[in-house]
């Protein structure tokens, strides 16, 4: 943790007038050329704490780190930190080689160097050969591209990316996600970016650091975050799921209430309440009658979603979601009753309710 | 931008009525335009061209006698030079002053904004008669300047501020700054805070982000100050007429005089072209910089 690359140690930021911090006290780390996702919904704090890190907004208290040096005190422009706005920001008054060329200017690279420079950050992000075009002769991607090539060019300690792929419609945004994490990889620059997607943030960072209401709630790999989420608003934010209350009636066993005995994969003491989730794509239609984990339902609605059917089963008071995956023969009908099973150790267990 | 985009093909599918609709709901507009300023500029062409007062409007020989005047008399180049330098000085400092307001204004997050706003174009709301006279009060031979720096025994005599082009500028700068705000406030569409933030993560101080950012973006704004302003200081008359004390001559003033003093309504009437001219000249060179801005 100490070595690593960019430290956020207790970081707080109370606007003037609030009653309570937009960020309270979050901290975080990433080693050297990780990506690292800030994940929540809109108003949890994200973008406040990427725009502390740039410089753009004042901590109320906490430190950020570079190399083991506090940067919170350095004026924005003597950061070196690339940022990619949301919606890109490119100068309209400037062409695409001289927006790029903008920070090398700044820096007061000599022309020469410039120019090559230039021409390597285009060639990176594939826009070889339009460097002479007007910013409003671009596409929604490749001002994409053009606001990326113009953080990189100027070789950043940190590159922050606030919302990248918002502003772009669904298909350029899965190329886009591709691309920037190819890019990132090939730079090997340390990046965080902001995001309210989750597939966004499960599909571009190493990492997620999951945000809400200005707290940071769980820190981990993708799938850390989407298989063991440790609080039941991670747990409901990232993917789908039925949350169940029960208690703990022996070791990986809970009574729950619509289910009746359900098993899962975890620890928690004898007697006390617990919240289980289980996935919809997790539950399987039962072949083998000896499984754990049964729970028979009739179906209420059916989706047909191509490669998989989505149904709701009412399993006593409860609808259960199930995606299953299609294949001939299986046609379940409405208002027939299937039966479901999950495996122990796909049931997650999400958190102690508050007694 | 969804707008700009569907707007072409939505033309491009309107049939016959609905132009036709769009050509009525054009007419009031048109007529208007056309009583109230086509035919006066026709009326004023022809009276341009009249051998006498009395002929100015129909009969009579026509003659381009006028003409000869306004474009041969030495005192009426000085007059439309003294106009144009007056137009010149009044754009450049009411623009030069009210840059930094405007900047203000379009930028601030106060929520002010609007009630300083109001105010900064609050002095529109009195007669620009009822301003002149407030600064010859200021300006005046016993005006506020002058009788302060005499009780304080800095000068012994009295300073001409007023009765000449100083006082006219200085009174005309003040008179079409709101203009110019205004003018400026509109034209700043193309700020944007997100650019100078952009600006400053590459390393640019706020000194570069002004020079380099703020700048170029506010010029379009800035150039649509300065003409409005140069525009309305070359065709003044009341603050010139005041100020000057009679011994300012811009064209204003003298279409003024031809008109109702020496009754030579030919000679006031090609005048006007005159400034006409300035007018289709100074826009002409406007449009030119801004498509090269923009470009």
């Amino acid at each position: 943790m100490a070595d690593h690359h960019v430290i956020i140690d207790n970081l707080v930021k109370t606007y003037p007038g609030a009653q309570k911090p937009s960020v309270d006290h979050v901290s975080f780390s990433l080693p050297r050329g990780e990506m690292l996702a800030l994940l929540g919904p809109s108003g949890c704090g994200k973008t406040t704490i990427l725009r502390m890190i740039a410089g753009l907004i004042a901590p109320t208290s906490g430190a950020i780190r570079l190399d083991g040096e506090d940067v919170s005190s350095i004026a924005v422009y003597k950061r070196n930190m690339g940022m990619v706005f949301q919606a890109y920001a490119l100068f309209p008054h400037m062409t695409i080689a001289r927006n790029i060329s903008f920070g090398l200017e700044m820096r007061k690279v000599g022309r020469a160097e410039r120019e090559e420079r230039v021409r390597k950050a285009l060639d990176l992000v594939k826009l070889t050969g339009l460097g002479d075009r007007k910013v409003s002769q671009l596409s929604g991607g490749q001002q994409q591209r053009a606001a990326i090539a113009r953080s990189l060019v100027i070789e950043p300690e940190l590159l922050l990316l606030d919302e990248p792929l918002s502003n772009l419609d669904a298909k350029l945004r899965d190329e886009m996600r591709d691309e920037i994490r190819d890019i990132q990889a090939r730079t090997g620059v340390t990046a965080i970016f902001v995001t309210h997607d989750q597939d966004e943030a499960l599909s571009m960072a190493d990492r997620l650091a999951v945000m809400s209401a200005g707290r940071l709630e769980q820190i981990g790999t993708p799938r850390e975050i989407f298989d063991r989420p440790q609080t039941e608003f991670v747990a409901s934010f990232i993917g789908a799921g039925t949350v169940f209350e029960g208690k703990v009636t022996e070791h990986g066993l809970a009574m729950v209430e619509d289910l009746k005995e359900l098993r899962f994969v975890g620890d928690a003491p004898l007697g006390s309440p617990v919240k289980l989730m289980i996935r919809p794509h997790r539950l399987r239609l039962l072949t083998d009658a000896g499984q754990p984990n049964r729970f028979s339902g009739t179906v209420e609605h059916i989706v047909y979603r191509g490669q998989t059917l989505t149904l709701n089963v009412r399993c006593g008071s409860r609808l259960l979601q199930a995606d299953l995956p299609t294949h001939a023969g299986m046609l379940p009908e409405r208002g027939s009753t299937v039966t479901l099973s999950v495996a122990p150790e796909d049931v997650t267990l999400v958190g102690q309710v508050s007694p | 931008m969804s707008a700009a985009a569907t707007a072409p093909t939505a033309t491009s599918s309107t049939s016959a009525a609905s132009r036709g609709i769009l050509l009525m709901l054009l007419l009031p507009g048109l007529v208007a335009l056309v009583i109230t300023f086509l035919l006066p500029l026709i009326w004023l062409l022809r009276a341009s061209f009249a051998s006498s007062t009395m002929s100015a409007f129909g009969g009579g020989d026509l003659t381009t006698q006028s003409y000869s005047t306004v474009l041969f008399d030495p005192f009426y180049w000085r007059v439309t030079w003294n106009t144009l330098v007056l137009g010149f000085n009044v754009a450049i400092f009411a623009v030069v002053l009210s840059y930094p307001i405007a900047l203000f204004l379009a930028r601030t997050e106060s929520r002010f904004r609007g009630v300083l706003t109001a105010l900064a174009v609050a002095p529109l709301l009195t007669s620009s008669v009822v301003r002149t006279y407030g600064w010859m009060v200021i300006l005046g031979d016993r005006g506020v300047i002058n009788s302060t720096l005499q009780s304080l025994s800095v000068t012994s005599g009295v300073i001409k501020l007023t009765n000449n082009s100083f006082g006219a500028t200085v009174a005309l700068i003040e008179i079409l700054m709101p203009y110019a705000i205004l003018a400026m406030l509109s034209g700043f569409g193309r700020l944007n805070a997100q650019l100078e933030e952009a600006a400053a993560m590459l390393g640019a101080n706020r000194f570069k982000v002004f020079t380099r950012i703020i700048l170029p973006l506010s010029l379009p704004g800035v150039l649509t100050a300065a003409l409005l302003v140069f525009v309305l200081a070359i065709s003044s008359f009341v603050t010139p007429r005041l100020m000057g004390g009679g011994r300012v001559f811009v064209l204003g003033t003298e279409v003024f005089n031809e008109a109702t003093v020496t009754l030579n309504w030919p000679l006031a009437a090609a005048l006007s072209v005159m400034l006409l001219v300035l007018f289709s000249s100074i826009i002409l060179l406007y449009q030119r910089a801004l498509r090269a801005l923009e470009a």
